[in-house]
């Protein structure tokens, strides 16, 4: 250890010691509550989704249109101004070949997830997600895509309410 | 609109509950198990004893604040202390309200430095520091190891 100590003092404890009692010890369970709040945008976010529509926040200063919503703007440093509903079509910004699952183990079938920016928010918002309906070779930056919404009874005002966005099919907007 | 305007109860939102599960075992120590030891296997208090600076110290410590020497030696303390100080509690350790006020005392020995914090076992209106006291302790069968091994401490009549 050092040249003027050779041992440290005490007595080192297996699990075992401590589980079996076989030292004197003090257990305590704090009651240690907490309540973790999604706040006012997000609250109207995953309240929308429930209802199949994707809304935002209106700027009026920098005239953007913020999605995910947020009741401040991080630009202007001022509170946003107003709700706004956006399309639940987009276009995919970034995405990944994904051979973890959102547990991290390893599958055999990869999943598709990615960024996609939406259509009536500012150009390069949007969100994560799953994709689905196109196979790893199909997906590709710029594809055009919708989303795939639960059955409206199915829906729990949670972001999974869209199940994954697929490639836009023709004629649909 | 400010952020003063706006609520600061998050409850009002969409939100989450939970328990925070952060159980702890606190072990007591090398000089705390000689003490929990004594107390729970032979019913006695303990001191740990640094015979340089000739103190006594209870809670017995493992090292001499005042030398810093490791202290290996243990003597009894004696049976009868004295009360330091002492409060009432009207609320017990989680904040509820208690039926009757719990008395509670800081008692020190002859000779020893330090002292033990424990119930007093007389009524509010009988507590008062300078009172003689000895612990009553536990019998031997309802003794854990724990401080409260120590009931309390009651009065000596002299």
């Amino acid at each position: 250890m050092t040249a003027r100590i050779s041992r440290w003092p005490g007595i080192e404890l297996s699990a075992a010691d401590l589980y079996e009692r076989k030292v004197t010890q003090t257990r305590f369970r704090p009651d240690a509550k907490y309540a973790w709040s999604a706040g006012e945008a997000m609250s109207r976010f995953l309240a929308e989704l429930q209802n199949g529509r994707l809304i935002a926040r209106s700027c009026h200063k920098c005239k953007r249109i913020l999605f995910p919503p947020r009741m401040f703007c991080e630009e202007c440093f001022r509170p946003t101004d107003e709700w706004t509903f956006i399309h639940d079509t987009g276009t995919i910004e970034t995405f990944s070949i994904s051979y973890l699952d959102t547990d991290a183990k390893r599958i055999a079938e990869p999943i598709l997830v990615g960024v996609v920016s939406l259509d009536g928010a500012t150009p390069k918002m949007g969100m994560m997600h799953f994709f689905g309906e196109m196979t790893k070779e199909e997906i590709r930056i710029g594809m055009r895509v919708k989303a795939e919404w639960k059955p409206p009874l199915d829906r729990q005002g949670s972001v999974l309410d869209i199940r994954y966005f697929r490639p836009l099919r023709e004629g649909e907007r | 609109m400010t952020f003063l305007d706006r609520t600061t109860d998050g409850r009002k939102f969409r939100h989450w509950e939970g328990n925070v599960e952060a159980d702890y075992i606190y072990t007591s120590g090398v000089a705390g198990e000689r003490f929990f030891v004594a107390l729970r296997d032979e019913g006695r208090m303990l001191a740990s004893r640094c015979t340089a600076c000739h103190l006594d110290y209870l809670p017995p410590r493992m090292f001499c604040e005042d030398c810093f020497a490791e202290l290996t030696e243990y003597v009894e303390v004696p049976k009868a202390g004295r009360v330091a100080a002492t409060t009432a509690a009207y609320v017990d350790r989680t904040g509820a309200k208690l039926s009757h006020p719990q008395v509670w005392a800081f008692v020190t020995f002859n000779g020893i430095r330090g002292g033990l914090v424990h119930r007093l076992l007389v009524p509010p209106n009988q507590a008062r520091a300078g009172l003689a006291v000895r612990a009553r302790i536990r019998p031997r069968e309802a003794r854990t190891g724990t401080i409260a091994d120590i009931e309390g401490f009651e009065p000596v009549r002299s």
